[in-house]
This record gives structure tokens, C-alpha cells and sequence, in this order.
């Protein structure tokens, strides 16, 4: 009896042929960006987002043409910290065209198409089951989207992720191996020892993992124009991350009321310098 | 997914296609040597695994028009099969909103206006799922514009009223 090896084709769909022109439509659409950096943590509130943008901004302060890819298809919001939330996606006719801030950073969201009242809804015709399909589904919207967008040239494609340890490493292995990855953490025990677990999973991988940075690391006060504690205990006793500390960055309550209308300038001071450190050690990192 | 018919050795060459029917489609597969015929059915669950990971199953490209319409991972090969796509619930009107279903975006989605072909053809570059999304924008500045067609132009003119580069 002839073997599943013996027949030529797979009946016609020629499925794998499908999945290789998927990924050189990515590498197509990709092929005008030099570095892909992944901002992950793994745990969830610790700030990626944020970090993220004020990431790419201190890039483009430091003359670097950056965009921002909002994988956190569920949680979206870059958007709204872009100030983009009601910016369609277009299609151009070469892609989908890039959305811009007036500054001039790029950034794709589906939290520009998708009011924050709704969730992400798929169709299906396995309805009570999505538990079965949907993480599927998403990765398969993820690529959709770093092919279909005419991303251009651009120095730093930044990659929000969503939280989950295992998620990071499922990004990592979509992204492909060229993808790096900066991890955010907080001061607390809790978060750096999940943030312990994406590192533990990013190492299994052969993507780099150029270190990580420490947000809310203190807060500002502005009336005494000082770095305050903001984590008594620090790490604790959680393991640690064995990575380079590109980055303490302070919190400021001054950015998260900026961010929540989409204002994403900062004025100088403490914060500020130490995201501009961030993005100087990023590119040290990729030189 | 190959069929082999045993007592022959040989494999079965795909015949015919039915429905889909409540999310199932009906695969029949016949032996060229003894025309010995088995049914491939598919469950709700196995067509959403296969659609969730973008790709087509069957020989051949569907027609624009088929494909565009349809989110049955299958209706490639019903195509080439000449199933008609009106059994398919492919049957579309003049907006690209109307052939999208089910996905984000539906809610408070314009009437529709017409849209050029070329027009049309440039909404491949949207994700399926958002696709929804992006026609009701862009056809709500095109009515808020007093535009009554969507063609190339109008989505350049969206692109610089939104500063989109």
C-alpha cells in the first residue's frame, strides 16, 4: 500500500505552498526595516505600552524612523496613547498604509478601528469553543498584519506584545529569529518573577534578549523635584533576570494623565532622561 | 489530507463538494481505478481550525468575488469546482461592507456607497477581520466629503485628511 510519502501534492491545496507564501509576503513587507525589538514582560500593568511608545519617541529624539506594531490584539492601545484612535486603516496600493502621529511616528492598532466598548470578535462556526481556535486565529491576524502593512523604511519596528510568559515566547517564535526582545519589569517581586519565566522561555528560543528595563522605578515629585520610592521591598527574593538593565525609569503621574489623551510629550526632568538613556542603550545594544 | 483507496493503491481524486451546511462541508472523493466513492465531512470545529490558519483548501485560486465573500476556509475549491457561489451566500452588493460578515466593525457600518474596482482591489490589503472596520471609515469620509463613489482618489484624499503617510 503506497504511503502518505508515495503520492505526490497533498490533494490539491498545497497548504505548505500557502503557509511559504505567507511568510514571503512578511519578509517582503519587512524587508525596509533594520531592527524588530519586541517590548514584552510577560506580566500584565508594569507599563509595556507605555514604555513602548515613550521608547520610540526617545528613538525618533534620537533621529531613528520608528513604528509601533499593537500585538496586543485583545488589549489594544496604542491607539489611544498615539492620539490615533480614530484614524482608519486605509488601504494604499502598495499595503496598508502606515497611520502617523503629526510627529511623525508610525503605529498600527487595532484600537483604531475598534471602540474601546467592544472586544475583538471573530467570525465562527464553531460557536462556545473559540478556546480551540482563537489563539490560532490571532497569529494569523498578527501576520496579516506585518504583511500587509506598507511599513517603508524604518530603522525600529517596536512590537507591543501582550502579557503572558507563554505568549512571549509564542511572539518569538512568530517574529522569527532576528526579532530581539526588551523586557519590562517593575521593582516588586511578583512582577520580576514572572518577568523571570518570559526570560526562562525567551531562552529556549534563538532570538536575543538585549536586557530589560525597570519602570516605576520611584516616582517623580514635582514639588520636590525628586526621584521618590515607590517599591519598598524592591525584588525581594525573586530570581533574577541574568539580563543587562538597559533602563530605571521613574513614574510620572504627569505622563500617565498625558497618555490617557494621547499626549505623548513629556516635559524634561528625570523621566525623561532616563528614556533617553533607554534608547541610547537600545542602540548600543544593536550596533 | 490525502485519500488512498486501499484495494487499488491509487488516490482518490476529489469529485464533488457539498454545502457548507451549518459550518460542515461534504468532501467526495472518488477512485479512479474501481469509481468507489467516500465522503470527507467536515465539523464546525475542524472548518474553524482550518479557516483560522488563513489558508484555502482545494485546488486552485477562487474567483476575486468568492473569496472576498466567503470566510468558508473551502470556497477555493468549491469555486474550481463550480459550485455556484450563489449557494455559497456570496452574493454581493455594491458596498464591500456588504460581504463581510460577522467580524468586528458591522455596528453603526454606513448603507454603502460604490466602489471602483480598483478601489476594491486595494481592500485586499486590509486584514479580513478589520476589513469591516476600514470600509465603514472610509465610506463615512467619503458621504461626510460629499463623495458618491469610493475610487483611488478618495483614498488618497482619507489618507491626507487623516495625515496618514
Amino acid at each position: 500500500m503506497k504511503t502518505y510519502s508515495d503520492i505526490a501534492g497533498d490533494g490539491g491545496s498545497d497548504v505548505l505552498g500557502q503557509v511559504l507564501q505567507q511568510r514571503e509576503r512578511i519578509a517582503e513587507a519587512m524587508a525596509g526595516i533594520d531592527h524588530v525589538v519586541a517590548i514584552g514582560s510577560g506580566k500584565g500593568g508594569v507599563g509595556k505600552s507605555t514604555l513602548t511608545m515613550q521608547l520610540a519617541l526617545a528613538l525618533g529624539r534620537a533621529g531613528r524612523r520608528c513604528a509601533i506594531l499593537d500585538a496586543d490584539l485583545n488589549g489594544p492601545c496604542q491607539a489611544r496613547l498615539a492620539g490615533l484612535e480614530r484614524a482608519p486603516l486605509l488601504p494604499g496600493d502598495r499595503g496598508m498604509a502606515l497611520p502617523r502621529t503629526p510627529d511623525g511616528l508610525g503605529v498600527v492598532s487595532l484600537g483604531s478601528l475598534l471602540p474601546e466598548s467592544e472586544h475583538l470578535a471573530f467570525d465562527s462556526v464553531a460557536t462556545g469553543d473559540s478556546h480551540v481556535w482563537r489563539a490560532t486565529r490571532e497569529f494569523n491576524l498578527f501576520q496579516q498584519l506585518l504583511g500587509l502593512v506598507d511599513w517603508g523604511r524604518l530603522d525600529f519596528l517596536l512590537v507591543d506584545l501582550p502579557p503572558g510568559a507563554e505568549r512571549t515566547l509564542q511572539y518569538a517564535e512568530a517574529l522569527g529569529p532576528a526579532a530581539r526582545f526588551v523586557l519590562v519589569t517593575i521593582p516588586a517581586a511578583l512582577a520580576r518573577g514572572v518577568v523571570a519565566r518570559s526570560a526562562a522561555a525567551l531562552g529556549t528560543t534563538p532570538n536575543e534578549v538585549l536586557g530589560y528595563i525597570e519602570n516605576m522605578s520611584g516616582y517623580y515629585c514635582g514639588t520636590c523635584d525628586g526621584v521618590r520610592p515607590l517599591f519598598d521591598g524592591a525584588a525581594g527574593d525573586a530570581p533574577e533576570l541574568g539580563l543587562p538593565c538597559l533602563a530605571r525609569v521613574p513614574f510620572d503621574p504627569r505622563l500617565a494623565t498625558a497618555s490617557d489623551a494621547g499626549e505623548a510629550d513629556l516635559p524634561p526632568g528625570p523621566v525623561l532622561h532616563a528614556l533617553d538613556e533607554a534608547a541610547e542603550q537600545l542602540l548600543r545594544c544593536v550596533a | 489530507m490525502k485519500f488512498l483507496c486501499v484495494p487499488c493503491d491509487e488516490q482518490m481524486k476529489l469529485k464533488h463538494a457539498l454545502g457548507p451546511d451549518g459550518g460542515s462541508v461534504a468532501l467526495v472523493y472518488a477512485c479512479p481505478a474501481c469509481s468507489a466513492e467516500m465522503a470527507m465531512m467536515t465539523n464546525p470545529h475542524e472548518t474553524q481550525v482550518v479557516g483560522s490558519l488563513g489558508v484555502k483548501i482545494g485546488p486552485g485560486e477562487a474567483p476575486e468575488t468568492a473569496a472576498a465573500a466567503s470566510k468558508c476556509p473551502f470556497t477555493g475549491m468549491l469555486a474550481d469546482m463550480g459550485v455556484p457561489l450563489a449557494a455559497q451566500g456570496a452574493d454581493r452588493d455594491a458596498s464591500p461592507a456588504d460581504g463581510e460578515s460577522g467580524a468586528n466593525g458591522g455596528n453603526g457600518a454606513p448603507a454603502g456607497i460604490p466602489w471602483t474596482a480598483e478601489a476594491r482591489e486595494r481592500l485586499a490589503n486590509i486584514p479580513d477581520i478589520v476589513r469591516t472596520s476600514a470600509v465603514a471609515g472610509i465610506e463615512k469620509f467619503a458621504l461626510d466629503h460629499g463623495y458618491d463613489e469610493v475610487d483611488a482618489a478618495v483614498l488618497e484624499r482619507a489618507r491626507s485628511f487623516f495625515g496618514i503617510a
